[in-house]
């Protein structure tokens, strides 16, 4: 059974809301007697954030778990939150379509956790973030209001697209109760190639020629030894191979079109000076599933950063995480999704104290500022957590965020702490 | 309002050449492309920067008078006119290109950019900004970003907020902030995501990074044409169900070919009643069997003919007619009333049929020239205006349409906007909980209503409560249940 523990604190009570106007009606009575909560779909993304400032209720949105409307001809699915990403998708799958959206652990992380904590994956490189697939949302406000926004067609401009403001909040400023996506047709054929680098100044560039004219990459992500040899599948492609970074790309569509972009892909990096290691076709969802999980916090004690920055800075920002965790003596594991301007770098920062973690983040920050970017922790050792400043420096509409967070969460009863608002 | 003491002030803020006071100008400025409702403004301000804008909207606070912004006024529901005065602020001066970022396929504009000016100065560099309103000939980024601005290719590539990657916007207490700088998820709330479709009602947006969109490798367009609505409509929705991607599939009913046939020299027969514009794109390889596969779904649904724009030149002719449809319907009657709804894809055969049953229940022509691919009605209802009953026909005829097509599951606007044309239909879509929290938004970005006042929300009966609202920010519920 789950305990609903988070950075050392237990709720007092779980509450599990079988239905949309439950959940409303569970946030109207937080908000009337001053009870702050946890919104809980599969946990996978938790650690994500500041210990909350107060903790009394879980509220788990597991009971939420239907699909609510769904029509394949219209490309348009509605599901509670509570629904798992991967049930979703293999409801999607049943008549040929998806979600364009790959993120980790899809078989327990809920569409509303992933929504509410901006989750992402590699395939943002074509298909960009689930902002621009969500259609509309049911949110119950913080003080119980069960509201609406956008709508069941592809196309709306009723209404201020007041759902966008969900995604990535941390259910600060209400709990998804339901949300409507368009989805596609799912490609035809997926092929994936692995290029390997041993000269580290090359994957920038190889980056470059995969994304020009005329391919067009669905995913494309480069990741250093450290971060390969944490994935099983590829540790073994890679066996036998001098320290590397190896570029992964992924191309999506018609046998033809694929056939022929894997084919110049492939002449593009060997003229660069790559090695090419073929995916077997059979291992190609795998293999990308699992690059997505390296991405994810994972509880083991290790500090993974989010860095942000002009796609054309991404191999500068790699280059000067690196160096700084290795000033530290830790040696970082990083993946950048690279048309996408991420980097995900996890230090193992073993037995380092808060002073040391605080100022290398800081040297980071300060480096990474010059470069046009940003870092923030996206998970930090349970004995850090909260000494670290893991959000960085406060956006600039802080304070038009704090005041509609005012508006929409009186109370301040939604993980308080936890998010910048 | 001492009026003449504010044109003075504002004339030191953005110099004489800058504020425009003389009342037969102004006339210019009192509705934009939605006619039927206009207002005059005090003045109209031209400022060329974030700094001057600022200044005029602390005037503005000063003066109590509302703050109006206006990009090029091709809006088509009020959102940039005047209703209740005040001062409107043009960005036809910020019309500068400031950085074209190509490798991080970004680009940083001035509001005042015109749409086709922008993706014809990216071409060089393979690339365009997809949003393609038919009016992009002469609107502003500056107005897609304020409407969400749709537009043919919507289908493939999304609508305008799918393009916005972050803005620098003046807020209603003239404060000047940045919501992103293009990187990738920031910290905070999406305020890039709520400007976007705000119609002028939290900020104003004084620059804008935009996302840039690869130009295709290859374009293939082709007319396939039918004997009446039905079929085309009905092969819409089956290569959507098909899991076809065009880039854009637009229809033409017989009312609006006759009135581009001759105008575009595009020689269909007059037997066509429909014409279903067929756009694929992307790698070349594969493309001529993608767009076997969906005229073989037209030939199904009984095409008469399907022909192909093979050339440059005749694609652009066959987009030329399409996009300025709505301009040729000055040869079919004097006054044109374009309705904008959105219905599921599947329900676009039913919808059309209820667009006909309209036309004939009010005796007004309809001709129909829409984004089908979205299921993106724009039905075209043909009056004099001169005709007060004509008049009112009319508005019925167009409110009918709203009506069928939230019925359908959709919605009463897909991307013109809600300004002043639509506000009272907004209680047809949401309870007022949902506009309430709405209005709770707005008021934190805008709490005293200086930005586009009486805009958007509803103003008709029951909607005193709900300025209240809006003024309070309390929960509708509560006051429901007292």
């Amino acid at each position: 059974m789950h305990d609903y523990a988070l950075h050392g604190l237990r709720p007092h009570s779980v509450v599990e809301p079988a239905s949309a106007a439950e959940l409303a009606e569970t946030l109207r009575q937080a908000h009337e007697r001053g009870l702050a909560l946890v919104p809980w779909g599969g946990g996978t993304r938790q650690h994500v954030g500041r210990r909350p400032a107060r903790y009394d209720l879980a509220l788990a949105t597991r009971r939420l778990n239907r699909i609510v409307a769904y029509h394949p001809e219209d490309l348009v699915v509605t599901a509670e939150s509570g629904v798992t990403l991967e049930t979703l998708q293999a409801c999607l799958a049943r008549h040929g379509q998806w979600l364009p959206w790959d993120p980790a652990h899809p078989e327990r992380a809920t569409i509303g956790g992933l929504l509410a904590s901006g989750a992402t994956g590699a395939l943002r490189c074509g298909h960009t973030t689930l902002r621009d697939w969500t259609l509309g949302m049911r949110v119950a406000l913080g003080d119980g209001r069960l509201v609406k926004s956008g709508s069941q067609v592809a196309k709306n401009v009723a209404g201020c697209d007041a759902h966008k403001l969900h995604i990535g909040a941390f259910g600060t400023l209400g709990v998804i109760a339901e949300a409507t996506f368009k989805v596609a047709p799912l490609p035809e054929h997926f092929r994936s190639l692995i290029a390997v680098f041993t000269d580290p100044r090359l994957p920038v560039r190889a980056v470059d020629h995969l994304r020009a004219a005329p391919l067009q990459p669905v995913a494309l992500v480069a990741l250093n030894r450290p971060a390969a040899d944490r994935i099983p599948a590829l540790r073994t492609l890679l066996e036998g191979q001098p320290d590397h970074i190896s570029v992964i790309a992924r191309f999506a569509g018609t046998d033809l079109a694929v056939s022929r972009q894997v084919h110049e892909a492939e002449r593009r990096c060997v003229s660069l000076g790559a090695r090419i290691v073929a995916v077997p076709l059979k291992d190609d969802a795998l293999l990308w599933h699992a690059i997505s999980n390296t991405m994810a916090p994972t509880g083991d004690g290790s500090l993974l950063l989010r860095a942000g920055a002009p796609s054309s800075a991404l191999g500068a920002v790699a280059g000067l995480l690196e160096r700084v965790a290795r000033r530290n003596g830790w040696v970082p594991a990083q993946i950048g999704i690279a048309p996408a301007g991420l980097i995900f770098s996890r230090w193992f920062t073993g037995l380092a104290g808060p002073e040391a973690v605080n100022q290398a983040l800081l040297e980071a920050r300060i480096e990474l500022g010059v470069l046009g970017g940003y870092v923030v922790v996206e998970e930090a050792p349970p004995s850090l957590v909260g000494a670290l400043d893991l959000w960085g420096p406060l956006p600039e509409g802080i304070d038009v965020m704090r005041a509609l967070r005012a508006r929409w969460d009186p109370a301040g009863i939604l993980n308080p702490g936890r998010f910048v608002v | 309002m001492n009026r003449s003491q504010l044109i003075e002030e504002l004339r030191h803020v953005v110099g004489p050449t800058g504020v425009v006071a003389d009342p037969v100008a102004l006339m210019t400025y009192d509705a934009d492309g939605c006619v039927m409702d206009t207002g005059e403004p005090q003045v109209v301000v031209l400022p060329t920067s974030a700094e001057q804008v600022s200044a005029v909207v602390r005037l503005a606070a000063r003066y109590g008078a509302p703050i109006v912004p206006r990009g090029a006024g091709t809006g088509l529901a009020g959102g940039a006119t005047p209703i209740g005065g005040g001062i409107v602020v043009s960005t036809a001066r910020m019309d500068r290109v400031l950085e074209i970022d190509a490798r991080n396929g970004r680009v940083l504009c001035q509001p005042g950019v015109i749409n086709w000016e922008l993706s014809q100065l990216l071409k060089p560099y393979g690339y365009q900004f997809a949003p393609d309103p038919s009016s992009q000939k002469a609107c502003t980024v500056g107005g897609n970003i304020a409407n969400n601005a749709g537009g043919p290719h919507c289908l493939k590539y999304g609508i305008t907020s799918s393009h916005v990657l972050g803005v620098q916007m003046v807020l209603p207490d003239g404060s000047i902030i940045w919501t992103g700088d293009g990187n990738p998820a920031p910290v905070g709330y999406d305020l890039t995501g709520v400007i976007t479709g705000s119609e002028g009602t939290i900020g104003l947006v004084t620059a804008a990074w935009l996302r840039l969109t690869r130009l295709p490798e290859a374009v293939r367009v082709v007319l396939a044409l039918f004997p009446d609505i039905a079929g085309a409509s009905a092969s819409v929705s089956q290569v959507i169900a098909s899991g076809f991607l065009p880039a854009a599939l637009e229809i033409m009913d017989r009312l609006a070919i006759k009135a581009v046939n001759d105008m575009y020299k595009l020689g269909l027969p007059e037997q066509a009643g429909a014409a279903l514009l067929i756009e694929v794109d992307g790698v070349d390889d594969g493309l001529d069997e993608l767009l076997a596969d969906i005229t073989a779904v037209c030939w199904r649904n009984g095409a008469i003919d399907v022909r192909p724009a093979r050339t440059p030149a005749e694609q652009n002719q066959v987009w030329a007619a399409r996009k300025n449809a709505f301009g040729a319907m000055g040869r079919l009657a004097p006054t044109y009333y374009l309705v904008d709804t959105v219905v599921p894809r599947t329900r676009l055969p039913y919808t059309m049929e209820q667009v006909g049953r309209i036309s004939q229940e009010y005796r007004l022509p309809i001709a129909n020239v829409f984004h089908a691919g979205d299921g993106n009605l724009h039905p075209i209802i043909l009056f004099d205006r001169r005709d007060r009953s004509q008049n009112q026909r009319a508005l019925e005829a167009a409110t009918g349409v709203m009506h069928v097509s939230i019925e359908q599951g959709g919605v009463i606007s897909g991307e013109h906007g809600i300004g002043v044309e639509k506000q009272d239909y907004m209680t047809l879509l949401f309870s007022t909980d949902d506009l309430a929290a709405m209005a709770g938004l707005h008021q934190s970005f805008d709490p005293y209503d200086l930005f586009n006042p009486g805009k958007v929300f509803p103003k008709g009966r029951g909607c005193g409560e709900l300025a209240a609202l809006r003024k309070a920010g309390v929960a509708w519920s509560e006051l429901k249940t007292r």
